[in-house]
């Protein structure tokens, strides 16, 4: 009964020592895992990139060990062991695929320096190509320079030799001028000579001088009294009366047509002759005066008045006249120059008059 | 009295088989499995299968097993084979990852060898 009592219990420990399991040879999963864990501890790259990858394994070898440590069942250990040499491995390529990462990374600032780099090179031979360009300018500005001064050379030396020749021409002018000297002194006596000939002649000629100023003179004070007497004859021509305001010119009605201002081919006669004598002295102004008879109303008459002196003045600026010198005005039936109950009286009083000024354009006002 | 011995040794037996059996069965892994099975699937896309085949297969196949002991309720084993798996999956998808990684790498330095030839060969 005793055995019988305690074969339960030792079958329980038998169980129970049995899943104990083994201790981990060298080549077991436990062994491998330990050493590929701190193969990879070891590692650097991994050991920075992959630090909590790194750290779960470890933890999967803890799980392990003590899992080997209590004597579980190998084949719990040897999965902890498998799951820790899988971690391991994680491990390592989250490193690998980080330093691959990083390295492309790093390319991008690479290429960007290589770039560099090369503007670098370019924009350096530029700059050379540029120096070599100066350098070549400079260059030839030099030999620019060294021809001038050349060219300066030879003409100094062809001064020199000019300065030589004209040195040899000015000696033998020198013979030459004093052959010329006397020769001077010969023409000299011969010029006084001859100066005192063209003094008689200048007193000669002086007195042929005054003579035809003599002759000028009178020839002036004819040519005056030419024009006085053909100014008197024209304005005789023109039946010009002299009155108290000046020479008068009288256009009568027969020159205008009846009742118009239209001046009739005798009136434009009259007054060319009239034009013709104003370009003669251009001094003398001319005041045109137009009248009427007493028939008809005083606003006509009036009108019609301005309106003849109006052609008048109108004919001679046509002609050439200034008009500066021509002032023409209407005066209607007033100043009547006759009686205006007969038709001869009525006649004179439809009248132009044509004032010529004195020399100085002065005309006294009616 | 001689029953009574008896009666207590077997009771004593049940009681620790009873507690060894409730050692031994663990609830069901579901939350395992559907990690395990999720990082699978980013493995997958993360180009698992091209870059790391031997990890890949070993997953699945893990995987394939862990479903096969969940279906028998061994679920010890298939907590651990889905523990597995995932380790296994998550090693493929950063074994494609860092393959990528370090293509991409090589590429940017050839592209600056050539971009530094190019540059040399420049006439000065």
């Amino acid at each position: 009964m005793e055995s019988n009592r305690f074969f339960p219990i030792a079958i329980l420990a038998a169980a129970v020592l049995a899943a104990c399991g083994s201790v981990p040879t060298n080549d077991s999963p436990l062994a491998q895992a330990r050493a590929e864990y701190s193969d990879a501890q070891a590692n650097p790259q991994v050991a920075s990139l992959a630090a909590s990858e790194l750290r779960q394994a470890g933890d999967s070898l803890d799980k392990a060990n003590a899992a080997s440590a209590k004597g579980e069942k190998s084949a719990h250990v040897d999965h902890l062991a498998y799951v820790t040499r899988q971690q391991v491995a994680i491990a390592r390529q989250t490193a690998a695929q980080k330093a691959a990462e990083l390295d492309v990374a790093n390319a991008g600032a690479e290429r960007d320096r290589v770039r560099l780099d090369a503007r670098t090179r370019e924009a350096d031979s530029a700059q050379r190509s540029a120096e070599s360009s100066q350098r070549r300018s400079e260059a030839s500005q030099r030999n620019a320079e060294a021809s001038q001064r050349n060219a300066e050379a030879s003409q100094r030396s062809a001064e020199a030799s000019q300065r030589q020749s004209e040195e040899s021409l000015r000696l033998s002018e020198a013979s030459k001028r004093q052959s010329e000297a006397s020769q001077r002194q010969s023409e000299a006596s011969q010029r006084q000579s001859e100066a005192s000939q063209r003094q008689v002649l200048a007193e000669r000629q002086a007195a042929s001088d005054a003579q035809l100023n003599a002759q000028s003179a009178r020839q002036q004070t004819q040519d005056a009294e030419g024009r006085a007497r053909q100014l008197e004859a024209q304005l005789k021509d023109l039946e010009a009366k002299n009155t108290e305001r000046g020479m008068v010119v009288t256009l009568g009605d027969v020159l205008f047509d009846t009742n118009e201002a239209q001046l009739r081919s005798g009136g434009v006669r009259s007054v060319r002759k009239l034009a013709d004598f104003s370009r003669q002295y251009p001094q003398r102004k001319l005041m045109i005066e137009g009248f009427t008879d007493s028939t008809g109303s005083q606003v006509s008459n009036l009108d019609l008045s301005q309106r003849r002196a109006g052609s008048v003045r109108t004919a001679l600026l046509e002609m050439g006249v200034n008009e500066d010198r021509i002032t023409a005005r209407g005066y209607g039936e007033s100043y009547p120059t006759a009686g205006n109950d007969t038709a001869a009286g009525r006649q004179q009083n439809r009248r132009v008059e044509v004032i010529v000024s004195d020399e100085n354009g002065n005309i006294a006002p009616r | 009295m001689n029953r009574i011995p008896g009666l207590r040794g077997w009771a004593a037996a049940a009681c620790a088989a009873f507690f060894v059996a409730g050692c031994a069965s663990t609830p069901p892994p579901t939350e395992q499995m559907a990690v395990s099975k999720s990082a699978i699937a980013n493995a997958v896309s993360a180009g698992g299968a091209e870059y790391a085949p031997a990890e890949m297969r070993g997953a699945q196949e893990k995987m394939n097993r862990a479903d096969h002991a969940m279906h028998k309720k061994d679920y010890e084993d298939a907590r651990m084979l889905a523990v597995e798996a995932q380790a296994d999956a998550r090693l493929a998808e950063k074994k494609a990852e860092s393959a990528k990684a370090q293509k991409a790498a090589s590429v940017t330095k050839d592209d600056i060898r050539v971009l530094r030839e190019e540059i040399n060969r420049k006439p000065n």
